[in-house]
């Protein structure tokens, strides 16, 4: 009944990543405030030590800062270094993946971006 | 700190063999919610009773610091209880049911009441029989959620409940309740529902704390592998908690086995608190030899 959480990764973790992908699409902005622990913990039925581990991670990642007595809030940059970040895990990890499952399914790399739709048409 | 339960070798005895309590040992510290999870029988309400001061048992319990059974009049100030949600009484009225709260427990604040029944459907002048059983859930909950305990102890407290008002029920729970300074106590068979609310867990069985563990550690603990028909002896060589299967394929579940050597098994997954209660009560009861 509540969020569809995967059974793979611990419940804090996949917290963490929803955070990371609001900032992405910037749906949170720097100097936004992430919904209270207790918001959250409401929300999405967790308990509040989950929603806090999730927050404290981010902290440490420099993300988000806690402001006392006020909660914790994006950081400027926040994007920019998550930004950094998830390119370097595309090169790493997404794209030599990718690449495998273009050879194993016999396309050309010229071929299909010739397909694709010029991002500057549509701006 | 105390912690807000101490319970050593709680032993009740219904007879001479029938035991409803069989030393069971447990701690509950403050700013936890701890699921108390066991089927039919188990021995739930029992500790929950003497935990309440309802039921002298054997061995050593102290809820608060205080001697339940002895001190029962000082701890109830201090701790609230939700049973089951048709208590109240059904001709009174719901202003009638604030007022005899606000009467009888000196930490009640009708300000908060008030506040939580402002959001719901249910208006002071109503009698609790023209209610809903979901609409007298909240009630409850309003008036219990006003009084500022440090215990709260919930018997199935979602039981008969539809799933609109059981999300709301836990939502209010932690949206307007729950605090570092609050310890909620919770007995429930709907497992799915409130396993990524506890912080920690307790399986009873036959009057045995089977399982104790916070949700952090059972997440570490606990994992469940896929293993194809070729694999499977070298599985069960590892020592799972359990086997089932599914897709052709053996799920065995593990407790605190060593990840290297589950690696080349299969694909892994997190098992919910619900298959790790059923893979620990489909285990062989411990031998009766205590008893026999």
């Amino acid at each position: 009944m509540s969020s569809s959480w995967n059974d793979h990764t611990p419940i804090y973790i996949q917290l963490r990543q929803r955070v990371v992908a609001m900032i992405l699409d910037q749906s949170l902005q720097h100097g936004d405030a992430l919904p209270s622990v207790r918001q959250v913990s409401a929300e999405f039925q967790l308990n509040p030590i989950t929603v806090s581990k999730a927050y404290q991670q981010l902290a440490d990642e420099g993300i988000v800062e806690k402001r006392r007595g006020m909660g914790m809030y994006v950081l400027d940059g926040a994007r920019q270094t998550l930004l950094a970040r998830e390119r370097q895990r595309f090169l790493t990890e997404e794209w030599p993946a990718l690449t495998r499952r273009l050879a194993l399914l016999g396309f050309d790399l010229a071929e299909l971006i010739a397909r694709t739709t010029k991002p500057e048409e549509s701006a | 700190m105390t912690p807000v339960i101490s319970a050593s070798r709680l032993t009740k005895r219904y007879g001479k063999d029938t035991f409803a309590l069989r030393e069971a040992s447990f701690t509950v510290e403050s700013g936890r919610i701890v699921g108390l999870i066991g089927p039919n029988g188990a021995g739930k309400t029992t500790a929950l009773k003497a935990i309440l001061g309802l039921l002298p048992v054997e061995g050593e319990l102290r809820v608060l610091g205080m001697d339940p059974a002895a001190e029962r009049e000082r701890l109830m100030e201090q701790v609230s209880f939700i049973a089951d949600v048709a208590v109240l009484p059904r001709w009174i009225r719901v202003s009638e049911a604030i007022d005899y709260v606000e009467g009888v427990h000196p930490r009640f604040s009708r300000a908060k009441c008030q506040a939580f029944l402002a959001r719901t459907e249910i208006k002071p002048i109503r009698r609790v029989r023209e209610l809903s059983k979901g609409m007298v859930a909240q009630l409850h909950l309003a008036l219990v959620m006003a009084i500022d305990a440090r215990l709260l102890v919930l018997d199935e407290p979602t039981l008969g409940l539809d799933i609109l008002y059981r999300k709301q029920f836990y939502e209010s729970l932690l949206g307007d309740y729950f605090d570092a300074d609050k310890t909620i106590l919770v007995t429930t068979h709907q497992v799915e529902e409130i396993e990524h609310i506890l912080s920690d867990v307790l399986f009873i069985r036959d009057g045995r704390i089977v399982l104790d563990a916070t949700m952090d550690a059972i997440g570490e603990r606990f994992v469940e592998v896929m293993v194809g028909r070729e694999q499977r002896e070298a599985a069960i060589a590892l020592g799972p908690v359990n086997e089932r299967t599914a897709f052709g394929k053996h799920v065995f579940l593990f407790d605190a086995a060593d990840p290297s050597r589950l690696a080349g098994l299969g694909e892994q997954r997190r098992p919910g608190l619900a298959d790790i209660f059923v893979a620990t009560m489909s285990r062989p009861a411990a031998p009766a030899g205590a008893s026999a």
